[in-house]
């Protein structure tokens, strides 16, 4: 073979070759550009599916399961409170009573299906859990609410009757270890069927439901020897929640009441310490055992309202409660109307400066052992009054044991160490008119603590 | 208190809060949930509706657009998006809101004029300034080396009818003979690098990522993207035929009832269907369906042979079937 000249070897090749480079650099680089576009595609496909899965989460609200879409929800939630009672004085008052308990062990499921379904079951397991035929009391909550529109809720099940103020608040929630005196003349939980809403923006609640009916303070979730029902309803304004007015913007005033037919027992009053300061009286209803008990109309009313600024907050509330009862022993018969009536008003202020609230507080600062937080420090006082119907006695409640009229203040610390535990300490002094007991005549101071865990 | 008595009560307190509820309305929402390259057509719509609502009533109204491939829009409503109207890509996807989801009455077609289709489109090519591949019709989208840019026909309606384009002009090209149509369809999407889940997302690939010779979607969107970005870089071929697409619009009843919005949402798509609506939609490269508008913008668009789906396909159901549902001719040519 010929030698070739060495630049013609070269060159040749590398002219052919420039187009066939330039070709196969354009299908690389589309090769690479696809390549690119479908990790986008499917970094875009995992993001859409990643929405599209349900989520857990734990935190201070509890734990969660969710949709994406958040139409089916799942929460475990619940509270705890472990209390202390003391009596300084109750050598005195002949009542030795002090005593560790657990006031309130309620696990909480609740959640939302099918988008407008909420459901809330709420369980109890304190001690001496009281259980009767007409109430199940370790079912606190049992309930299905439809959420149709904002205005327009329907709500089935066992649930708070609409009416008390504080006693609509959620226990773990209270400004006080323990309600005041109205909590005990308007109804606890009922089963029934309920529809409210929220109208004008959200400016007026409403709630108007028919419920079995029982006696003041009491719960029940069976009906028991009668067929009537009670009507409860509740007209609640917050007419400047949306505005930007500091001062205007925490006030909230409102009416509820009931309506129905009671017949049963009637429920005993307490004192702020939880002691029986009135009862009503209670036999087989044979001669010299008379039997005094709930039978006929009942009607409660109860004006409320709240307003809260800044670290600063207030309610109070005032209820007038009628009941038709009557009186057995033996053949004898009596019958009458008795109207009781009691009222508190309630404050508190942050120490720390968090922005007061009916619902829960988150502290600014939560307290870190050995760090800066202390979380929330918060002030509470309060005053109430108790009284009962002079027509109560001597046919329906004895004179010698119970007690016409309950005064009481308190003051009370509580420490929100974070949003989920709070240290509750109150001081609660009482006087009462009436009756002959030691408790009676010399009043009750108490001092009631509470460890509270809630998520 | 007597148990009627309370329930009358109840009764009357649930009716006097719907009144005071509807009383207080002042201003009108609805949401348009659409598919994926109609966006402008409606930013401008919307606009058009809102003045003319206020104008005729006094009220004011703000319309929320919502815009994916029209298969995943309409899963969306069924799967509870409050959509008062829908303004889907194909009638098959409101069809399956009525199956599924049971918001609208089956006879939905009927409640507007020309089967609820205010406008029209079809399926052209765009491609790169100088058409260096030399695409002239769909024979040449499946010749080996060109690389084409369809959407994926599972999500979107853009690329069912461009699906259905390709296979009815193979079967007038073998006499009406499926196996070959099915083979010349293989051979198209085996062209197909990439399938985006909308037709949006197939424009920005082909224009934006610069992937592929031709993109295989809708006439309007091809216009869209000469206007947005420039002649000298794009080109529209329009094929010897094509299909005639038929995007539909519904109300969604059981929703606008519900919401409150029956009245206005039913106003919203008669008014696709004035002149102002229908002048729209041509100054968007949709084919309008009034004479007028017609005559104002129909020399935009190149002339072609169109074909409809019922002619070729039997209608939308049967074409689902054979096509598009899981496991259909689709699924088989496209598995790789």
């Amino acid at each position: 073979m010929a030698a070739q000249p060495v630049e013609r070897i070269v060159a040749q090749p590398a002219e052919v070759d420039v187009q066939s480079l330039l070709r196969r650099i354009e299908e690389l680089e589309q090769a690479v550009k696809i390549q690119d576009r479908k990790r986008e595609l499917s970094e875009e496909a995992a993001v859409e599916k990643a929405k599209a899965t349900p989520t857990a989460s734990i935190g201070a609200g509890g734990f969660q399961i969710r949709t994406a879409d958040t139409n089916f929800v799942l929460k475990l939630r619940g509270y705890v409170h472990a209390d202390a009672r003391f009596y300084p004085d109750d050598v005195s008052t002949g009542t030795r009573n002090d005593t560790f308990l657990m006031r309130r062990v309620r696990p909480i499921i609740e959640g939302t299906v099918a988008q407008r379904f909420d459901y809330r079951i709420m369980l109890d397991f304190p001690s001496g859990s009281p259980t009767s035929a007409g109430n199940n009391g370790l079912l606190q909550d049992a309930y299905l609410n439809a959420r149709l529109y904002p205005w327009l809720q329907i709500q089935a099940g066992k649930f708070k009757e609409p009416v008390g103020l504080e006693r609509i608040q959620s226990g773990a929630n209270l400004l006080f270890v323990e309600r005041g005196y109205p909590t005990q003349l308007v109804p606890n939980r009922d089963a029934g069927l309920q529809i409210h809403g929220d109208v004008f923006g959200g400016g007026l609640r409403y709630e108007v439901g028919v419920f079995n009916g029982v006696a003041n303070g009491g719960s029940g979730d069976n009906e028991q020897g009668d067929d009537d029902k009670d009507v409860a309803a509740r007209l609640f304004a917050t007419p400047f929640g949306k505005s930007d007015n500091d001062w205007l913007r925490g006030l909230g005033f409102g009416v509820a009441g009931t309506y129905g037919e009671q017949s049963g027992a009637l429920r005993s009053l307490t004192s702020p310490g939880q002691q029986t300061i009135f009862a009503y009286t209670t036999g087989t209803g044979a001669v010299g055992s008379p039997n005094a008990t709930a039978d006929g109309t009942i009607w409660r009313v109860s004006p409320q309202a709240y307003y809260y600024v800044g670290p600063f907050g207030i309610f109070g509330e005032y209820v007038f409660s009628s009941q038709d009862a009557r009186q057995v022993e033996g053949p004898t018969i009596i019958r009458d109307t008795l109207r009781n009536r009691a009222w508190q008003v309630a404050a508190s202020w942050f120490l720390t400066g968090e922005d007061n609230s009916f619902k829960a507080v988150t502290p600014k600062q939560p307290f870190v052992l050995g760090g800066e937080g202390w979380g929330a420090f918060e002030l509470t006082a309060r005053y109430g009054q108790l009284d009962v119907d002079d027509d109560t006695f001597p046919n329906f409640a004895n004179p010698g044991t119970a007690a016409t009229k309950a005064s009481s203040w308190g003051v009370g610390l509580n420490w929100h160490l974070n949003r989920n535990v709070k240290l509750s300490l109150n001081y609660e002094q009482s006087n009462f008119e009436g009756g002959n007991s030691p408790l009676l005549n010399n009043g009750e101071k108490a001092i009631l603590t509470r460890a509270q865990i809630s998520f | 208190m007597k148990t009627n008595n309370v329930i009358l009560g109840l009764g009357l307190a649930a009716l006097l809060t719907t009144v005071a509820g509807t009383a207080v309305a002042k201003e009108h929402k609805l949401l348009n949930v659409s598919y994926d390259p109609t966006r402008e057509l409606y930013v401008e719509f919307n606009a058009a509706f809102t003045k003319y609502w206020k104008n005729k009533t006094g009220d004011d109204v703000t319309v929320q657009q919502s815009h994916a491939g029209s298969s995943k829009q309409a899963r969306a409503v069924i799967d509870g998006l409050q959509a008062d109207v829908v303004t889907l890509a194909l009638a098959y996807d409101v069809d399956a809101i009525v199956e599924k989801g049971r918001l609208l009455s089956a006879d939905w077609q009927k409640r507007f004029p020309h089967n609820s289709a205010p406008y029209t489109s079809t399926i052209v090519f765009l491609v790169r300034k100088g058409n260096p591949k030399g695409i002239k019709d769909w024979d040449d989208l499946v010749k080996p080396g060109v690389k084409l840019i369809p959407a994926n026909p599972k999500t979107s309606g853009a690329a069912r009818w461009a699906y259905l384009s390709a296979w009815g002009y193979a079967l007038k090209k073998y006499g009406n003979d499926e196996a070959k149509a099915k083979e010349f369809v293989a051979k198209f999407y085996q062209n197909a690098p990439v399938l985006d889940t909308g037709a949006r997302g197939a424009t920005t690939t082909f224009i934006q990522r610069e992937i592929g010779d031709v993109l295989v979607g809708w006439e309007n969107e091809a216009y869209l993207a000469l206007k947005e970005y420039g002649a000298d870089k794009f080109e529209i071929v329009t094929p010897s035929i094509s299909i005639l697409a038929e995007p539909s619009v519904a109300l969604v009843e059981k929703v606008a009832k519900k919401k409150g919005t029956e009245a206005i949402a039913k106003a919203y798509l008669e008014y696709l269907y004035s002149e102002e609506g229908q002048e729209i939609a041509g100054r968007n490269f949709y084919r309008p369906r009034s004479e007028a508008a017609l005559a104002k913008y129909g020399d935009q668009f190149a002339k072609v042979e169109l074909f409809t789906i019922d002619e070729v396909f039997g209608g939308w159901k049967k074409a689902q079937e054979t096509h598009f549902k899981d496991g259909g001719v689709f699924d088989q040519i496209s598995r790789r």
